[in-house]
């Protein structure tokens, strides 16, 4: 708490300039504030402004995480500039500058200043991100159960700051990924009981080649949103009920890759490689790896095959029969999977909402 | 050139809700935003709105409370209007999508806030304009078809014609400092408050006061402007805002003997007193040097009475707020807070339909002063004010469109315009900077018209805003660019925040009482014989404020002694 | 020191050489490995995608088992998607004792029960934190030199920080693999795709982007000059070697980059031979690259 009170001390930013009238390619500049160690990088580059540019552009309003304006990429990392402290920001440095500049994947406008609506706006367009409404609609208020609108405050407390869109790896091979933003977006939807029609948004995005089963499962989004919001999570829990729920099977083998691995750790235990990759393609069953898509996809990766055979990393044997877990340990795992999913529903735990008990401090070592 | 049968200016939720309803009576609309619209300031709002839903409760008590809130400067009529509607329009939000709370029947749950006689105030967590600002910008986003967006333009001027109707505007557009002519049948100023004039402040720095400034540059009144707010809960250090809601899931206010000191001010509504109320409270134990933190300079906040998994469930903002701008755990210590500047009551003067005494000019939200807030606002009541009025304009404005000859206007303005822009671009580096000037505003307003303030201190004030209003004229800025010019925004944002810092200095000069959020230690009684009015400023066609006055609508209460 | 050893599942089919390797280098470090034979596949995020509850409870049986071994100081995985996916399950079974009940109510018919708080570590940390770079320099008998390795990390051992106890001062566990490649002589190559993903996930669902991830990110660390990558995660492993010769097809320029598990870089350094390692069995031959000085043993892989 005495943090907030410490004496102002020098702090060097370096900022990406970048003037799109004047022809030339972008480049840093530098300049060293004064402010406490606890205030944040947004303080310093606005004081910078004030002091000795005013042309370095960033866009910022509220100072305090909830407008969603001033995310741009400190150190490699991206964040609110607001809410990040030039203390912790000077620790995560490479060479004791605080390197401050504008997000990825979108176009920059100047400075730090990026073309939101060419990316993540668009992106956000095409969950069609309104109501729609389960008719009729009554008087008062529908009558919803408590912990759905607890269950999506998680999804509503993004502010659209872009961060997560910054840094998807997604993204950055394939730029038609429907994305972290506007996939937590749908399931502000999917998860809203007044909302008519979740089957059709969930077989929507499964279906589309860009859409949930795109996601490369990286941690970036959960790392770079600054509200919580977890969007990595939100798309698997979209995962989650596309398959589960409404038994969609996807054309991308997300359900089907899903079912394979689900099922051959019940069948074997342990995961089997060989059985993994044409049942995702063929279907989640001992003939799966002779469905046409399957065998198609064998003879795409023949090159692979074909050496890794060579260099005795996979052998025939290997491949055909897998290895098991002991008898007993695999009824054991048979049973546990037999007790959890024949639940009537599923329990999931998220401890955005449920917090950690009053002794959890940190996370396990 | 555009041209629209409603032309809004600020797209946070009275901009946004008008924006709706008028494209939903059948009107073309435009809403201009100088940011994008989900970075308008009520994204910022926290804890909830108020509407009397509860079978149990009557929309004539949440009246009631707002009339005394006020202490009774507010317009009776106004505010029935406000409160009577708002029980539909919070289903209606609720049926757009709004994902409030639920209490354990599934209906919206309501909690405890400031002034009011019984919970009524609907909330999301402790994100409710946030929730409320999102889902509005998705039904925008929706009716794309109908609504044109402009998003990221700058008005500069408000268009009126001979008539002296406003016709029109003049912005610019940010991205690449291109200048158009906007015509427009209406024109619903939605731009918020002013509260940069303040530091600290809890307001974001868009807050600038632009409409205000600019509605009283084409002549139309402002009212109410020396109520102030300063909010009761904000970060000691940086002026960030605690909401309310902390206090109405129970939280307690502490002094430097660890007392609720509360009791001495508001013994039956203790915490959640009026705003005025609690904020001299908590100023006076600082004064009086019971304050806590270094200097003694705060009060400290309590929420740790409060049970952690509903802190978890709703105050997660609060939670994270302390952590990453106090460095508090505030489910396990109090944190230090102190009275900040928070909300304008005053603002553009206008009717129970956002109507201006300007033919075609409207204003909604925090600009505008219909009154229904009158001397002090109650918490939750502004997000109500915002949706009400700005729908309400939004409807009336669209039907005085029907009929109506699209206006033509010509490009005068529009090159008076972009010289002032040019002339600030090029001026030579012989005044001060905008910043500079901008922070001995924001710090001399803070001293002088804050919480406490009496004449020596206000005519001071007035002294500082003149010359500094003299130094604008000649400040100077760095960037000398077309695409992404912040800085000469600045310069013109400054212009506005002057405007109405000196609206806001002459009114508390001239009301010689105290009521409301005005307290002043020279004349420390409400004086309602001669003082239960409105003070109107006006300007007199050069650069003097000019006071006038306009009665209180009182329909069904009588003033009474204001007791928490 | 003794530790509860989980393998996971890929070290034990399509990367051999991996488990090898670690059986050698081992004992060299003092390392006892008492292998969890009874545990089952972490789910490596896909069984917690499809329900919560069912990895949480097989990953919990999985830890308690690892606590019954007696005298074992920790848990330790070979595998950085095992890592993240286990510590993800532990983070909830540690922050509610009512969750870790309820779970391990379900593992109370085998007489099996998690107790909160295990200490689970992949091989990279243990190497840093318990073995110490200065103990494994002293046992460095064929240092590195001029060997330029870039360093993989795998997406699941490096996010999110707080849930893996990344921490920029006390445990900079994101720097660990650069601190070990130095430590063995190594020369740390610097490139784009250090931390970032090798696609693995989604190499049934969207080939062409898992690939170009692949492609991508070896083609960095060739245009940054590497010999080789080094990683601990035999599923980053497979995307980036197994599957290199697609990925060459995707990205179209030819990459020729060896991909070493960790347990191999550390066994070369150590002086085990790499024939030992099964070096020769990785589709990207490590021999045709590598550059040996006369410090280390050339003729890999013939």
């Amino acid at each position: 708490m005495a943090e907030a009170h410490k004496p102002p001390q020098d702090f060097t930013l370096r900022l990406r300039r970048y003037d799109p009238e004047s022809g030339d390619a972008p480049f840093w500049e530098e300049h060293t504030i004064q402010l406490g160690p606890h205030r944040s990088v947004l303080e310093g580059i606005l004081q910078a402004k004030a002091r000795f540019d005013g042309s370095i552009g960033i866009r910022c309003s509220c100072r305090a995480a909830i407008c969603g304006s001033c995310g741009v990429r400190i150190n490699g990392q991206p964040g609110l500039a607001c809410h990040t402290h030039l203390d912790k920001a000077l620790a995560a440095s490479r060479d004791g500058v605080i390197e401050v500049e504008p997000m990825g994947n979108m176009p920059v406008i100047k400075d730090l200043i990026v073309d939101m609506d060419a990316v993540h706006w668009k992106k956000i367009q095409r969950v069609t991100p309104w109501l729609i409404n389960k008719e009729p609609i009554p008087e008062r208020e529908y009558i919803v159960p408590r912990e759905s609108m607890i269950d999506v405050t998680q999804s509503m407390a993004c502010i659209q700051c872009g961060a997560c869109v910054s840094d998807c790896l997604s993204m950055e091979v394939d730029p038609l990924f429907v994305g972290p933003a506007a996939l937590a977006k749908a399931y502000r939807f999917v998860g809203d009981p007044r909302d008519a029609q979740q089957f059709e948004r969930l077989k929507d995005l499964a279906e589309d080649p860009h859409g949930i089963f795109d996601c490369t499962h990286c941690f970036k989004c959960i790392e770079a949103c600054p509200k919580g919001v977890a969007p990595m999570s939100q798309i698997m829990r979209l995962r989650r009920r596309a398959t589960g729920d409404h038994h969609i099977v996807d054309r991308n083998n997300g359900e089907r890759h899903e079912a394979a691995f689900v099922g051959l750790v019940k069948d074997h235990g342990l995961l089997w490689e060989a059985e993994l990759l044409p049942r995702s393609y063929g279907g989640n069953n001992f003939f799966g790896k002779f469905a046409p898509p399957s065998a198609l996809e064998l003879i795409d990766s023949l090159p692979v095959i074909t050496k890794a055979l060579l260099r005795r990393k996979v052998t025939p044997m290997g491949a055909l029969k897998p290895h098991k877990l002991p008898k007993d340990d695999l009824k054991q795992v048979k049973r546990i999977y037999d007790t959890v999913e024949g639940r009537d529903e599923r329990i999931e735990l998220n401890l955005y909402i449920s917090g950690y008990d009053e002794d959890v401090e940190e996370a396990p070592a | 050139m555009p041209a629209h049968d409603v032309l809004i200016i600020g797209a946070g939720l009275a901009g946004q809700r008008a924006a709706l309803a008028a494209a939903d009576a059948g009107a073309s609309v435009a809403l201009l935003s100088k940011v994008h619209p989900v970075r308008s300031h009520s994204v910022a709002a926290a804890g909830g709105i108020n509407a009397a839903i509860n079978p149990a409760d009557d929309w004539r008590s949440h009246a009631f409370d707002t009339v005394k809130g006020s202490d009774f400067l507010g317009d009776q009529d106004a505010i029935e209007i406000m409160c009577s509607e708002a029980p539909g329009e919070v289903m209606h939000l609720e049926h757009i999508g709004v994902t409030f709370h639920r209490n354990e029947s599934g209906e919206l749950d309501l909690r405890a806030f400031g002034g009011a006689s019984m919970n009524r105030t609907a909330y999301v967590a402790d994100i409710t304009g946030q929730a409320m600002l999102h889902v509005l910008y998705e039904q925008i986003l929706k009716y794309s078809d109908r609504i044109d967006r402009y998003e990221e333009w700058f008005v500069t001027s408000l268009v009126l014609d001979d008539d002296g109707g406003c016709v029109g505007v003049v912005a610019r557009d940010i991205r690449s400092g291109r200048m158009e002519t906007f015509a427009a049948k209406n024109v619903i100023l939605a731009s918020g408050g002013a509260g940069q004039c303040y530091k600290p402040t809890t307001n974001a720095l868009i807050c600038t006061g632009d409409g205000i400034a600019q509605a009283y540059r084409v002549g139309a009144p402002l009212m109410d402007m020396e109520m102030i707010q300063y909010h009761p809960t904000t970060l000691a250090e940086n002026g960030f805002l605690i909401t309310e809601g902390a206090r109405g899931e129970g939280a307690h206010l502490l002094n430097a003997d660890g007392e609720r000191f509360m009791e001495k001010y508001a013994p039956n509504k203790m915490e959640l007193a009026s705003r005025d109320v609690v904020s001299r409270a908590e100023q006076t134990e600082i004064n009086e040097g019971r304050g806590v933190g270094e200097g003694g300079g705060g009060i400290y906040l309590d929420i740790t009475v409060v049970d952690r998994k509903r802190v978890l469930e709703a105050l997660r903002e609060i939670v994270n707020i302390g952590r990453d701008f106090a460095g508090t755990d505030i489910t396990r210590e109090p944190i230090e807070i102190r009275p900040g500047q928070h909300y304008i009551m005053g603002g553009v003067k206008t009717d129970i339909n956002g109507a201006t005494p300007i033919p075609g000019l409207y204003a909604a939200g925090e600009v505008a002063c219909v009154s229904v807030h009158g001397g002090n606002r109650l918490g939750a009541n502004s997000l109500l004010d915002t949706l009400i009025f700005g729908r309400r304009s939004g409807e009336h404005a669209a039907a005085r469109a029907t009929g109506m000859a699209m206006p033509s206007l010509g490009d005068d303005q529009l090159r008076r315009d972009a010289t002032e822009i040019d002339d600030i671009i090029g001026r030579e580096r012989t005044g001060r900077r905008v910043s500079e000037i901008k922070e001995e505003l924001g710090v001399e307003m803070n001293r002088n018209v804050a919480v406490f303030r009496d004449e020596a201190g206000l005519r001071n004030a007035h002294e500082i805003v003149r010359r500094l209003k003299e130094e604008a004229k000649s400040a100077y800025i760095d960037d000398r660019g077309t695409v992404f010019n912040q800085d000469v925004l600045g310069a013109l944002e400054l212009s506005f925040m002057l405007d109405c810092a000196e609206a806001t200095v002459v009114a508390a000069i001239e009301r010689k009482e105290s009521r409301g959020a005005q307290f002043r230690t020279d004349y420390p009684e409400r004086n309602d014989e001669v003082w239960l009015k409105h003070i109107d400023i006006g300007r007199n066609g050069d650069d003097v404020p000019e006071v006038s006055y306009s009665p209180v609508t009182i329909t069904q209460w009588q003033p009474e002694e204001r007791k928490y | 020191m003794r530790v509860a050893y989980w393998p996971g599942c890929v070290s034990r089919g399509f990367t051999p050489e991996l488990h090898g390797s670690m059986a050698l280098v081992a004992p060299l470090l003092d390392i006892e490995l008492v292998q969890l034979d009874r545990a089952c596949c972490t789910g490596a995020g896909v069984i917690a995608e499809h329900n919560q509850e069912l990895a949480d409870t097989l990953n919990a049986r999985t830890f308690a088992l690892a606590q019954n071994v007696d005298g074992a100081e920790l848990m330790m995985n070979i595998c950085s998607t095992c890592q993240g996916a286990q510590s993800e399950c532990q983070e909830r079974l540690d922050a509610s004792a009512e969750y870790r009940a309820h779970v391990n109510e379900t593992l109370a018919a085998e007489g099996l029960s998690y107790e909160k708080g295990l200490d689970n570590k992949n091989f990279l940390w243990l190497l840093v934190e318990e073995i110490g770079l200065d103990e494994l320099r002293a046992r460095v008998k064929r240092p590195l030199t001029d060997l330029k390795v870039g360093p993989f990390y795998g997406c699941y051992i490096v996010r999110p920080v707080d849930r893996l106890g990344i921490d920029a001062v006390e445990r900079p566990r994101d720097t660990y693999l650069a601190q070990v490649i130095e430590t063995l002589g190594g020369t740390v190559i610097e490139y784009a795709g250090s931390h970032k993903c090798c696609g693995f996930p989604i190499i049934t669902m969207n080939k062409e982007a898992s690939l170009k991830q692949a492609g991508r990110h070896l083609g960095d660390a060739v245009d940054a000059d590497a010999d080789c990558l080094v990683t601990p995660c035999p599923l980053c492993h497979l995307n980036l070697d197994l599957q290199q010769p697609l990925a060459e097809r995707t990205v179209g320029r030819e990459l020729n980059m060896p991909v070493l598990h960790l347990p191999q870089l550390v066994g070369l350094a150590l002086g085990l031979e790499p024939k030992e390692l099964g070096m020769q069995r990785h589709v990207v031959k490590p021999s045709s690259v590598i550059d040996w000085t006369t410090s280390v043993v050339a003729g890999v892989g013939t």
